[in-house]
């Protein structure tokens, strides 16, 4: 049994189950046996319990992908998607139903390095977001918690490539939105 | 107890020593401070393997029920050697649930009204709201990285593969993103 604490990258491989069965089975006997450890591991946990809720209940804005949309979908998620072509708008709302709304930015990203997303009139930039060149969009799902806040209001999305030999506008994407009720 | 090794000598042993020495139930204080330590370990165990909060509080209700008669009833040769023991029931009671055995409905039945209710502390339940602006703090690929890999759980490898992104990538952006979750959130430093 291993007598040393494993760090906190170690600790990630475990909980993501990435490491070999042999190393694996060191960590756990040792964290069984050892307080410090154990709560290292318990602070792991939470910290990913807390993600998880706070996006389950919306509170979050996050950069994700065709992918995991489809798998939030398959959980049996209500998504609300808007898929805006590139210079394009949309009448948008949220209904109480919705758990997840999504903008899928359709956008070409051949040769692109780097997008920065601008958010007008919140006057935000979100830099250097991750996207998946072949997919041809940047899906963005903002917090719908504050989206249900907002009254009627225009909201324009912005997506910049970032380079060597500086920035240029991909595409941008105009949001008219309204609330229900 | 003869022929024990030293090899683990630490509080848990000690207490299984004071168990497997006491009348069968007696020491129901060095009951209760084992299961207050093991515990919460072995959910941990079970969340990790089973991904599941019930499963992982059934393994923790079997593995401590069966390791306290065992030690009660004198049946651990070594009981300085009771994490071992533990981690052993852990990886065999983590197969039967798997299995979907059934074994915690016989065992709690026979044993239940024995269990040591200690004042375990389980997984603490952290202030969305908080968690929430310390995710906001982030940036966009640390919050992506994050949350993709917490909602579903996933290696570095599936959560680029989703993202575009190396698995190598992946996990020194996932690295640095709980460095700063986690001091955002519970307000420490790395150690």
């Amino acid at each position: 049994m291993s007598h040393t604490c494993p760090d906190l990258a170690t600790l990630l491989g475990y909980w993501f189950g990435e490491l070999d069965e042999t190393r694996e089975a060191a960590i756990e006997e040792h964290y069984l046996g050892c307080a410090a450890c154990s709560a290292q591991l318990e602070e792991v946990e939470a910290l990913g319990a807390g993600v998880r809720r706070a996006f389950a209940e919306g509170h979050v804005t996050a950069v994700i992908s065709s992918a995991f949309a489809e798998r939030l979908r398959h959980r049996g998620l209500h998504l609300r998607e808007y898929r805006v072509p590139c210079n394009g708008s949309v009448n948008c709302t949220v209904a109480p139903e919705d758990d997840v709304l999504l903008s899928r930015l359709q956008v070409p990203l051949q040769g692109v390095e780097r997008i920065d997303l601008l958010v007008a009139p919140a006057d935000l930039r979100l830099e250097d977001v991750p996207f998946d060149a072949a997919s041809g969009e940047v899906v963005v799902a903002p917090s719908i918690a504050y989206i249900r806040t907002l009254p009627a209001h225009r909201q324009v999305m912005r997506l910049v490539a970032v380079g060597a030999d500086g920035e240029r506008v991909l595409g941008e994407y105009t949001f008219n939105h309204s609330p229900q009720g | 107890m003869e022929g024990e090794t030293t090899t683990d000598l630490g509080p848990e042993a000690a207490l299984a020593r004071r168990i497997a020495a006491a009348a069968p139930g007696l020491d129901a204080a060095a009951e209760a401070e084992l299961y207050r330590r093991l515990g919460p370990r072995v959910r941990l165990y079970g969340r990790r393997h089973l991904r599941d909060d019930e499963e992982a509080h059934d393994l923790m209700q079997q593995v401590m029920l069966t390791t306290l008669e065992k030690l009660r009833a004198g049946e651990l040769r070594e009981p300085g050697r009771i994490v071992s023991f533990v981690f052993g029931m852990c990886r065999m009671v983590t197969l039967d649930i798997r299995r979907g055995a059934r074994r915690r409905d016989a065992l709690l039945e026979k044993f239940g009204a024995d269990l040591p209710y200690a004042d375990i502390a389980i997984a603490p339940r952290l202030d969305e709201a908080r968690v929430a602006a310390c995710l906001e703090r982030l940036g966009e690929r640390e919050r992506s990285v994050l949350l993709l890999s917490f909602y579903e759980e996933e290696t570095a490898e599936k959560v680029g593969d989703t993202l575009g992104l190396s698995a190598g990538n992946v996990r020194v952006i996932r690295h640095r993103a709980m460095e700063r979750l986690r001091a955002c959130v519970l307000g420490k430093e790395r150690p």
